[in-house]
């Protein structure tokens, strides 16, 4: 059974983990990552989830408070379009071995070509770019940009049309001419892109792909099923060694990341929140402590467990595990390979995911903010944070411990299986003692 | 075939990378993922004699004592053949692997076989593929795991038998 699921798994997995174009959208999406969580910081101490919060600070700071704050995180939030393809170039360029940082630039300014550049504002013609079109709705016109720039360039690279200089000319000048042409190309095909579309109904690329994909992709990545579907193939991995989110994220990614941006703007604006199946919602209320909600297995081996090995890894484990550590577990329990744990290890961030689900469509728990809390956050303070409400700590809790009665008669299990075989091995002494030799 | 299972602190059982500084020990047992290895040398008619365990900070800072200790305790209970990791990608582990083989097949008649992955050891397998039995194996997180196991313990019963390994060598190793 197990050999017949990885044979079908694996090549499928393999597959995901190295295609070049999904490596870099996972890669080009982690290098906005950490200005994402620094930003959400500002975002959330203008925005702290305590009544009368805005109020009391107004009344010290004056009333432009707000603005300091919002400045700061407007600077990504605004433009997490440009972000993505400046990132996403610079992931797929250094993957397809181009210099990354010219294969940035270039999907940047393919990006601003194919970006309105003017608009009426009643009668006059305004002169200026609309955080609309650079924003959260521009991120999957911008994957798509930086992939295809890129490409461009490297396919005009590869086949070395490039503008020869006699000997003598110093390599700065020849690199600089080495860009030329490749550069040429791909300008070229945006500027015929941008034509194009100003031909059809759509008139910009952006309103293109916007209404075909994106819309339609969030439609589909925003609802019960698919997160389902997504903690059930990222545990099941982890069951064989494989590690789980790489290969899922490589799909999901683009998707989470428009719908948390979205909820981020909205909550910036203090506009409802639109959607429930966001990252936060995947990170924070899906699974506690790591992968497999381990955290709940941690504490089963921690309280109850009374072989040796088991009750040392728990105890060794429990305060990493708090702060979403879980390596120790997965290896030294272990949870790879071990078919005892895995029906848990599945099980628990499924239900949670369901339950989480349908409690925040309920409207029980309020939606995420879209904040992106570092991943150490510990739970019960994630949740609050992550939504502003006491309510979700108290879901996550539920959870928690509903994950430890889950957990409980499989970990049991195994620690009979041990301590049998602890019990068998101390007649001879369990420990081997060193200092003999 | 008795085998004994060698690994660091993380992959037995006994904590994270900030437990490095764990000493040599050894349990009777199967301890953390000794367990998967474990029930591939059953498959192999093999037996495990005990789990010897060591932090990767504490071995880097006392090599030779932690060498001369495995082997002379892996001969006094009788071992057929030594299984060092899988180690994935985590470098330090690699390195102690290799060289606490390498102590095996210098200082004693056990044969020993470790399984590593390429990963972040590209050097180091270089300059051992040669002289060791390295398996193949995945890094943290990769495709392949279970493959590995099943070879680490197929290679470890030839080892024991003393059977020819070039065609094994050739199929699963470096």
């Amino acid at each position: 059974m197990q050999k017949k699921f990885e044979s079908v798994l694996m090549p499928v997995a393999t597959k995901l983990g190295n295609n070049v174009v999904l490596r870099s959208l996972r890669d080009g999406f982690l290098i906005i990552t950490p200005l994402i969580i620094v930003t959400s910081i500002f975002l959330l101490i203008g925005n702290f989830p305590i009544p009368g919060w805005e109020n009391f600070w107004t009344g010290i700071l004056g009333p432009h408070w707000m603005e300091w704050f919002s400045a700061v995180s407007n600077s990504v939030f605004s433009f997490t379009g440009i972000l993505s393809t400046i990132g996403i170039g610079y992931a797929y360029g250094k993957n397809r071995g181009l210099e990354a940082i010219h294969a940035a630039i270039v999907a940047l300014v393919s990006f601003l070509i194919l970006t309105p550049t003017s608009f009426n504002v009643g009668k006059t013609a305004v002169s200026a770019v609309q955080t609309m079109y650079v924003g959260p709705n521009g991120i999957f016109l911008g994957i798509f940009i930086a992939i295809f720039s890129v490409e461009i360039y490297r396919f005009v690279v590869r086949r070395h049309w490039t503008i020869k200089m006699p000997d003598g000319v110093p390599p700065a000048v020849s690199q600089s001419f080495d860009a030329l042409v490749p550069s040429a190309f791909v300008i070229l095909a945006f500027f015929l892109v941008r034509v194009l579309f100003s031909l059809t109904s759509f008139e910009t690329a952006y309103n293109f792909i916007y209404t075909m994909l994106q819309s339609p992709l969030k439609h589909v990545g925003n609802s019960l099923p698919s997160v389902l579907l997504y903690n059930f193939l990222a545990s099941l991995l982890w069951c064989f060694g494989i590690n789980g989110p790489t290969i899922t994220n490589s799909v999901w990614s683009p998707i989470f990341f428009v719908l948390t941006q979205d909820n981020l703007k909205a909550f910036q604006n203090h506009l409802p929140l639109p959607h429930i199946y966001t990252q936060p919602f995947i990170d924070i209320f899906t699974t506690y402590g790591g992968g497999g909600s381990t955290l709940s297995l941690l504490i089963v081996m921690f309280a109850v467990c009374k072989s040796k090995r088991i009750r040392e890894l728990g105890k060794l484990a429990i305060l990493p595990g708090i702060f979403g550590i879980n390596e120790p577990i997965i290896f030294g329990l272990p949870v790879v390979l071990n078919p005892i744990i895995a029906i848990p290890f599945i099980t628990v961030p499924v239900l949670n995911t369901l339950i989480s689900g349908l409690v925040m469509t309920a409207g029980w728990v309020p939606r995420t903010n879209g904040v992106l809390l570092p991943w150490t956050t510990p739970p019960i303070i994630s949740g609050w944070l992550a939504t502003g409400s006491w309510t979700a700590s108290v879901l996550q809790l539920f959870e928690l411990i509903l994950g430890i009665l889950i957990y409980y008669p499989f970990v049991k299990m195994l620690d009979k299986q041990y301590l049998g075989e602890e019990q068998a091995a101390a007649k001879k002494d369990l420990d081997i003692d060193f200092s003999e030799v | 075939m008795k085998a004994i299972i060698i690994l660091d602190q993380m992959q037995a059982g006994l904590g994270g990378k900030e437990r490095a500084d764990t000493p040599l020990g050894g349990q009777r047992v199967a301890m953390g993922s000794a367990d998967t290895t474990e029930k591939a040398l059953a498959k192999n008619d093999g037996e495990l004699l005990g789990t010897f365990y060591c932090g990767t900070d504490y071995y880097a800072e006392n090599r030779e004592l932690v060498q001369r200790k495995f082997t002379k305790m892996a001969e006094k209970m009788g071992a057929d053949v030594v299984v060092i990791g899988p180690t994935y990608d985590y470098p330090e582990f690699a390195q102690m692997a290799c060289e606490v083989a390498t102590a095996f097949q210098t200082q004693t008649k056990i044969p020993a076989i470790a399984a590593i992955a390429e990963e972040k050891n590209a050097d180091l397998i270089a300059q051992y593929k040669d002289q060791l039995t390295i398996v193949r194996a995945p890094k943290k997180g990769g495709t392949g795991l279970s493959d590995a196991v099943d070879h680490l313990a197929e290679g470890a019963a030839l080892l024991a038998k003393g059977e020819d390994l070039g065609a094994f060598k050739s199929s699963y190793c470096y």
